[in-house]
């Protein structure tokens, strides 16, 4: 089976409605007003310029990189997405094609899938590399390749937050529409003497015959949400084999060994999954 | 962020669509005889401005790719065609599994999604075979340069506006030297859609004739479209060499450049340093050269804080137009050319060259050796590229 090597994780980060932080998930806590991100971290203006999908980035870029204690404004930094903004393009195409007005130049800026990654990176200040990369459901998997051939190659961390907003009405079923969520991890080198929650290594050939876990039915449908599956699995000290994809991708998989919170005890198989 | 440590890449096979042609011998003769790819453009959406557009026939999907069909991937169909044969040698030598897919688009399939909308308000309904998954996402056309190719490794699409056809080039590199792959198939691809030609309009950042790089007169870009892909393998009979890319951000504006072309110049810099070359080694530049007020003029300030003596510079915008996603790509693809052939294109419409941009155009067609070239590429986002492109 071709592998990649281990790699540390650092930190990780979560934004979804009601559960805003990586803690939050795990405890199974509800924060009733936290229906929208805050986006707490960028600057006023790209505070404004940001969509939903990027304030959520932001805020879980903030928790992982506080978590794994390394600088926004110097790590590189990779945002994963399977549609990006494509509620600014369908904002764009109804004021052309149905109302029949002027494009707004401030919209279309921020209509490309590296928006979220642009706003990132001036809003901290970041002059170093930055990605944006899309793989429908396997996204995350493709993000954390990025990243590990980075690490492996740098020997510095490297910072993987992948997010989805809701799919565009009118373009999707209703049956195929997801809840926006934005997640986040820190890669480090092995050496690295940063924080470490477990180490990590990918499976480069899909295994499509594992079970993706089992995540509410909205959440699990959104194309990044392999990656709380990751986090899910970390956050509970629980090392094995996780699936990147939901089952509609090639069945990329991460195998972590957890080093917190009394890792090892339990295999990864879904069956406590909220 | 260190320089990633990796080795020269060798790239054994690139193909090369726009609008000089879908054949290398037709695209070398327009650059060659400094002929525009740029026409007038007739139709939606009313815009005065000239464009590049693809003008030959693109080849159909096989029916079980039916679903998937779109320009977009079509124009991807006609470049893995022309890679057939290197392909085929590929994944003989590597496993399928072992050749990763890396590459860039920047309006995926918007031009689709546009048609499919202008029904639903005409109608009520969008066309019966209007499919958001197979045929608008970023992931589409991923899937038929995957199926179309053979290969079957990782895949993923970079989509970082104007860089998103180079960056793939700096993916496979590390992606090969840290032995996670043997091989990949790189590139980038982007067609003409209303929303870039009008959001382009929107920011003030159209000429109305075909684009100026570099004139004093120049009055913004000219769309294009069309694709590249190269075949890098980790050893092999190479045709040129990726010697090193920089990757850097501006940090400073979502779709101006910084004015003194800061990010431009670390990307350079950065390109240089992972090649092990100093700038007096580079024979040519392909500049990003655009044809805006301002990438222009910060980008000649970048060259000149690089190059104490610069080499002869051309942008091959005038040429093809900006093809956004696909430039980074398509521009590979030139410097190769020019190592491999031994001519620099002129910079059309450059005359008269504005004064504030101090560097030695390429104004008739030169001929000579040319063992290193830089390719620069410049986006949204204030992301930025550039690779140098080596003799074998």
């Amino acid at each position: 089976m071709n592998e990649s090597p281990f790699v540390s994780l650092a930190g990780m980060g979560l934004w979804l409605p009601r559960t805003p932080s990586v803690g939050a998930w795990r405890d199974g806590t509800r924060d009733e007003t936290a229906l929208a991100p805050g986006g707490r971290t960028l600057d006023r203006t790209n505070r404004r310029r940001a969509s939903q999908l990027g304030r959520a980035l932001a805020d879980a870029c903030a928790e992982a990189c506080a978590s794994a204690n390394v600088d926004a404004g110097r790590v590189p930094t990779i945002v994963g997405s399977s549609i990006a903004e494509a509620s600014t393009l369908l904002s764009i195409l109804d004021t052309t094609w149905r109302r029949k007005e002027p494009v707004s130049p401030a919209a279309f800026s921020v209509s490309v899938h590296n928006a979220a990654s642009g706003i990132l990176s001036i809003s901290a200040g970041n002059r170093g590399f930055a990605s944006s990369i899309a793989a429908d459901a396997d996204t995350p998997a493709a993000a954390l390749i990025e990243a590990v051939g980075l690490v492996l190659t740098t020997d510095e961390p490297v910072l993987v937050a992948c997010g989805d907003e809701t799919a565009p009405a009118h373009l999707v079923d209703d049956s195929e529409t997801w809840e926006l969520l934005a997640a986040a991890v820190v890669l480090a080198p092995l050496a690295w003497d940063g924080p470490e929650l477990a180490k990590l290594a990918l499976r480069l050939e899909g295994r499509p015959d594992l079970p993706p876990a089992a995540l509410p039915a909205a959440l699990g449908r959104n194309p990044v949400a392999g990656l709380v599956d990751l986090i899910d699995a970390v956050a509970r000290g629980r090392s094995g084999t996780v699936r990147l994809d939901r089952g509609t991708g090639r069945g990329h998989c991460a195998e972590i060994v957890c080093l917190v919170h009394g890792a090892d005890a339990r295999p990864s198989d879904g069956s406590d999954r909220r | 962020m260190p320089i990633p440590r990796v080795r020269p890449l060798p790239v054994t096979a690139y193909a090369n669509l726009n609008a000089l042609g879908g054949t290398r011998t037709d695209i070398l003769h327009a650059l060659a005889e400094g002929r525009s790819g740029l026409r007038p453009l007739v139709g939606e959406p009313g815009i005065e401005t000239a464009v590049g557009a693809v003008d030959v026939a693109l080849p159909e999907l096989p029916s079980e790719l039916g679903p998937w069909s779109t320009r977009l991937a079509r124009m991807a169909a006609a470049l893995v065609e022309q890679l057939d044969e290197p392909l085929r040698r590929a994944r003989e030598r590597w496993r399928p599994e072992r050749i990763a897919v890396v590459l860039g688009t920047s309006t995926a399939g918007a031009l689709t999604t546009e048609h499919a909308y202008q029904e639903y308000v005409a109608h009520g309904r969008l066309p019966s075979d209007y499919d958001f998954r197979r045929q608008h996402t970023f992931g589409a056309v991923l899937h038929v340069v995957s199926a179309l190719s053979g290969a079957r490794g990782p895949a993923w699409m970079i989509s970082t506006a104007c860089t998103s056809g180079s960056k793939p080039l700096a993916s496979a590199q590390r992606l090969i030297s840290a032995g996670l792959v043997d091989a990949a198939l790189v590139g980038g691809f982007d067609t003409l859609c209303n929303l870039t030609l009008l959001g382009f309009a929107a920011l003030q950042a159209i000429d109305r004739v075909p684009c100026r790089p570099f004139s004093i007169d120049r009055a913004g870009i000219s769309i294009g479209e069309g694709g590249a892909l190269a075949l890098v393998e980790r050893d092999g009979d190479a045709r040129v060499l990726v010697e090193g890319v920089g990757e850097t951000s501006d940090a400073y504006h979502i779709s101006a450049p910084h004015p003194e072309g800061r990010g431009a110049l670390d990307a350079m810099r950065q390109a240089l340093e992972q090649a092990g070359r100093r700038p007096d080694e580079v024979d040519h530049i392909n500049a990003h050269g655009t044809g805006t007020r301002l990438n222009d003029v910060a980008e000649a300030q970048a060259i000149r804080a690089v190059f104490a003596a610069p080499p002869p510079v051309t942008s091959t915008k005038g040429y093809t137009g900006h093809t956004l996603g696909a430039a980074g790509a398509i521009e590979f693809a030139f410097s190769a050319y020019a190592i491999e052939e031994g001519f620099l294109p002129p910079s059309i419409h450059a005359d008269p060259v504005d004064p504030a941009i101090d560097l030695p155009l390429v104004r008739a067609v030169q001929r000579g050796t040319y063992r290193h070239v830089l390719s620069n590429s410049f986006a949204f986002g204030g992301n930025n590229v550039s690779v140098l492109v080596g003799a074998p």
